[in-house]
């Protein structure tokens, strides 16, 4: 019974809202279209059933053509953007037309007596859309402030007469001690629980971090959160690393076909392995990263514009082996081989690139120290294609 | 597959069923399953180890650098020893002129002496390698200078400062004491040469024409100097309207054009003597624009006979001429490769200006230069591997160079009028003749490197115009 109360209460305000709008587009939209400078008027209604307003119109000695406004205008506040969206159930559509001023007559007073169900509990006053504002409009240009300042509700009105009664009293324990009527074994014993200090949790802290700071923070830092280690400064190699031949897989497990076909592989390949002869260097190789670094300085050395037209189309290998240190060893330069051009031509190739190694080695070239094994014997081309004059 | 299928062959598929309708046991065929997928996967990491085992065997770390600096190599020079007392004034002059020709290449830079960390006291000092390095020389010359009677001495060594060595044997130079700039040239020279690995062009000479006066009333004589712009000596007067003079391949004699009887004609000059002559000529004809022969027994160049100018040869003594081209289009500005089978020259048979290539015998030419613009007054490198051209085009001139077949034409110059190359002996330089513009302007000598790089004016003190540079001197 009362979902159907509620109900027609919903339609009887569905259809005063429908029909407020229609009078609205009729009457106030296209005629009395208002001036955009007009102060919008905010107004504060109350709502009561229909059974309240039966009652309340049963009551009255006489109806009254005056429609029902609230007892005192509402602070006028510009919000000219905000759409009308108002709530159907909470509060009617006022009339299209301004209200003029509020009169002040007292609401009668309906006879409640008869009535059953408690009354319906007060209803917070709300923000009525402003009476003359445009259902819907085009989006224009405001300079009106993004936000307002909401403004605080009045205490309504109560509209039942007489207060509510006051609920039940919380249950409450029981002073009387009662005996235990069976002891539970299976529970553990109650652990006598240490009285703490009140302290906040540890989630909590003295700022309130807001979800788009969080967001923010993550998106703006691009800072790691960690750096690796840095290197520890390797001690130069004393002798060749003498490792143990690795012994080829043992094929213990004859089930595992693919290690099987491994170890086959590597005895296809040398018999006996890559891996501990000890002529392969250890650890993982030279990057190009590196190998770009090395380029980079010997190319900055490698001064060709001293040399002749032919020992320019001279393309040159020259090899240098490498103290741990990354300086050349001068005495160890000896040109591998050379194709292009004659053999004159070849031997000042051959100083030119030469003297890019002794002298941008005599620092050290940046080669990785733990990979001494990969470059102690380096071999560079010098390829004066680019240096041609063409 | 077909290598599957082998060895499905060698090793086939038996059903469980047939094998026990055979009273055998499954053992055996899941071994020979076992052996095959075993040998299989072997076989294919086995092929994609190989390269893998390959890397890991190491070797030395290969890279190869592609590009590099293009930057004048510094180099050192103290002061020479003056090991004779009166040598100190001339030790100082060849050193300079030394230091003077090496950086003029623009292939070197001096290091100014106080940077210097040692000196030389004595010629056979120890070098203090890390001293030199200190201040980054690349290379140290070291020389001394003696006086022995009018003979000047010079002795020096070349030490290549980051290896650590000398380059070469230390060498010893004497002559007379007027010729110390030749001196101070063969040195240069001889440094030049270890270094770049390309014979030197120092000690040469050049042919011109000097010219004096306003533009409308120029005078103009023939004058030799050294490649730097020294030594000038004059080897005509200025009576006559001289041009382009082209030294001989041994540099005693020289030819040009001469206006002397009105017209164009071609006269011999001996740069020792001074003493000239009139090439013979065929009456009613106008010849100019000669140039010797690599062997110097002919002369190749241009007569126009009856309106019409085309290309022949000849005798040095005027004998036997003969004509190499025969069309009705102006061909000129013949120069020979260096082997003297072909000839370079310029000719407007297809309407403009361009240059073609022929047997030194004559033949049908063949045009090398498709460029836009005009292109004339073609010379031969030395290396015999370019040729030097003037262009015009869009109103300017340019020096510029092309390979023999036309390709890889390169611009070096461009201004209000260059004209006139000539190469340097080593065929690393060219000079030509720059005229400015306006009633005030004139003709100048400049060289550049075929790179180029390296453009510079060659002070002699005179307008001068037409270069002809000589081989190196003996």
């Amino acid at each position: 019974m009362r979902m159907d109360r509620a109900d027609r209460v919903g339609y009887g305000v569905s259809a005063a809202l429908h029909l407020g709008v229609i009078a609205w587009v009729l009457l106030g939209g296209s005629w009395f279209k208002p001036k955009p400078s007009e102060p919008i008027v905010l107004s504060e209604v109350s709502v009561m059933s229909e059974a309240e307003f039966a009652a309340m119109v049963a009551a009255a000695p006489a109806p009254s053509d005056a429609p029902v406004t609230p007892p005192e205008a509402p602070s006028v506040e510009p919000a000219p953007v905000e759409t009308p969206t108002p709530e159907p159930e909470v509060a009617p559509e006022p009339p299209p037309e301004p209200l003029p001023e509020p009169v002040a007559e007292p609401e009668p007073q309906p006879d409640m007596t008869d009535l059953t169900e408690p009354p319906p509990e007060p209803v917070d006053v709300t923000e009525v859309p402003p009476t003359m504002m445009p259902p819907v409009e085009v989006p224009q240009d405001t300079i009106a402030p993004e936000f307002s300042p909401r403004p605080k509700p009045k205490p309504a009105p109560r509209v039942a007469p007489t207060p509510a009664e006051a609920p039940e009293p919380d249950a409450k324990v029981s002073d009387l001690a009662q005996a235990e009527t069976r002891p539970d074994a299976d529970a553990a014993p109650a652990e006598e629980v240490e009285k703490k200090d009140e302290a906040a949790p540890p989630e909590a802290t003295t700022e309130i971090v807001t979800e788009a700071t969080k967001t923010e923070e993550k998106a703006t830092t691009s800072a790691p959160k960690s750096s690796p280690r840095p290197r520890a400064k390797p001690t130069p190699p004393k002798s060749a690393p003498k490792t143990e031949p690795a012994k080829p897989a043992a094929p213990a497990v004859k089930k595992d076909a693919v290690q099987d076909a491994l170890a086959e592989a590597m005895k296809a390949d040398g018999g006996t392995g890559t891996g501990g002869t000890g002529r392969a260097p250890s650890g993982p190789p030279v990057t190009s990263g590196e190998k770009e670094a090395l380029i980079v300085d010997v190319k900055r050395c490698w001064n060709v514009g001293a040399l002749s037209s032919e020992a320019l189309r001279t393309t040159v290998t020259v090899s240098v082996s490498m103290g741990a240190d990354a300086k050349p060893d001068i005495g160890s330069i000896r040109m591998v081989g050379y194709e292009g051009g004659s053999e004159a031509a070849a031997k000042q190739a051959y100083e030119a690139g030469r003297r890019a190694i002794v002298r941008c080695g005599s620092d050290g070239f940046p080669l990785p120290p733990e990979k001494y094994d990969h470059w102690k014997e380096i071999e560079i081309v010098f390829n004066p294609e680019k240096m041609r004059m063409k | 597959m077909r290598r599957f299928r082998q060895i499905s062959a060698k090793f086939p598929l038996i059903s469980p069923q047939r094998l026990r309708d055979e009273g055998k046991t499954l053992k055996t065929p899941l071994k020979g399953k076992d052996m095959m997928m075993r040998f299989l996967m072997a076989l294919v990491l086995a092929v994609l180890m190989a390269p893998m085992a390959a890397l890991a065997q190491g070797g030395p770390l290969r890279i190869e650098i592609t590009d590099g600096v293009i930057e004048p190599l510094p180099f050192a020079q103290p002061a020479f020893v003056a090991e004779t007392g009166d040598a100190g004034p001339m030790a100082n002059q060849i050193a300079g002129v030394i230091a003077a020709d090496l950086a003029g290449t623009g292939l070197f830079r001096e290091i100014p002496r106080e940077a210097h960390i040692q000196s030389f006291g004595v010629f056979d000092a120890p070098v203090s390698y890390a001293d030199w390095q200190a201040i980054n020389a690349q290379a140290l010359i070291m020389g001394a200078v003696s006086m022995q009677g009018d003979k000047v001495v010079v002795k020096f060594r070349l030490f290549d400062v980051f290896s650590g060595q000398q380059l070469g044997e230390g060498q010893q130079l004497a002559a007379g004491s007027a010729s110390w700039r030749r001196l101070a040239h063969k040195v240069a020279d001889v440094i030049y040469s270890r270094i770049t690995g390309e014979s030197g062009y120092f000690d040469s000479r050049v042919v011109y024409v000097a010219e004096n006066g306003p533009k409308n009333a120029r005078q103009k004589r023939l004058a030799v100097m050294d490649y730097d712009g020294a030594n000038v000596q004059y080897l005509t007067d200025s009576s006559t309207i001289v041009l382009a003079p082209r030294f001989s391949p041994s540099g005693d004699r020289v030819l040009y054009t001469t206006f002397e009887t009105g017209f164009p004609r071609i006269k011999m000059l001996n740069v020792g003597t001074v003493a000239s002559q009139l090439l013979p000529e065929i009456p009613g004809t106008m010849t100019f624009a000669p140039r010797f022969s690599p062997d110097g027994q002919s002369i190749v160049y241009s007569m126009e006979q009856g309106g019409n100018t085309d290309l022949w040869s000849m005798g040095v003594n005027g004998a036997a001429p003969a004509r190499l081209t025969n069309s009705p289009a102006i061909e000129t500005a013949p120069s020979y490769s260096p082997d003297g089978s072909r000839i370079v020259f310029e000719s407007d048979r297809s309407g403009t200006q361009q240059l073609y290539i022929m047997p030194a015998g004559g033949g049908e030419p063949q045009r090398i230069s498709f460029g836009e613009g005009r292109y004339g007054t073609p010379v031969w490198s030395p290396r015999g591997d370019l040729v030097a051209f003037t262009k015009q085009h869009a109103g300017r001139f340019h020096i510029g160079v092309m390979r023999t077949d036309g390709s890889e034409e390169r611009l070096l110059t461009a201004s209000f009028l260059d004209e006139g190359p000539t190469w340097s002996p080593n065929g690393r330089v060219i000079m030509f003749t720059r005229e400015s513009p306006g009633a005030a302007g004139g003709a100048q000598l400049y060289s550049v490197d075929i790179s180029g790089r390296n453009l510079k004016k060659v002070e002699n003190g005179t307008a001068a115009s037409d270069p002809a540079w000589s081989p190196l001197l003996p």
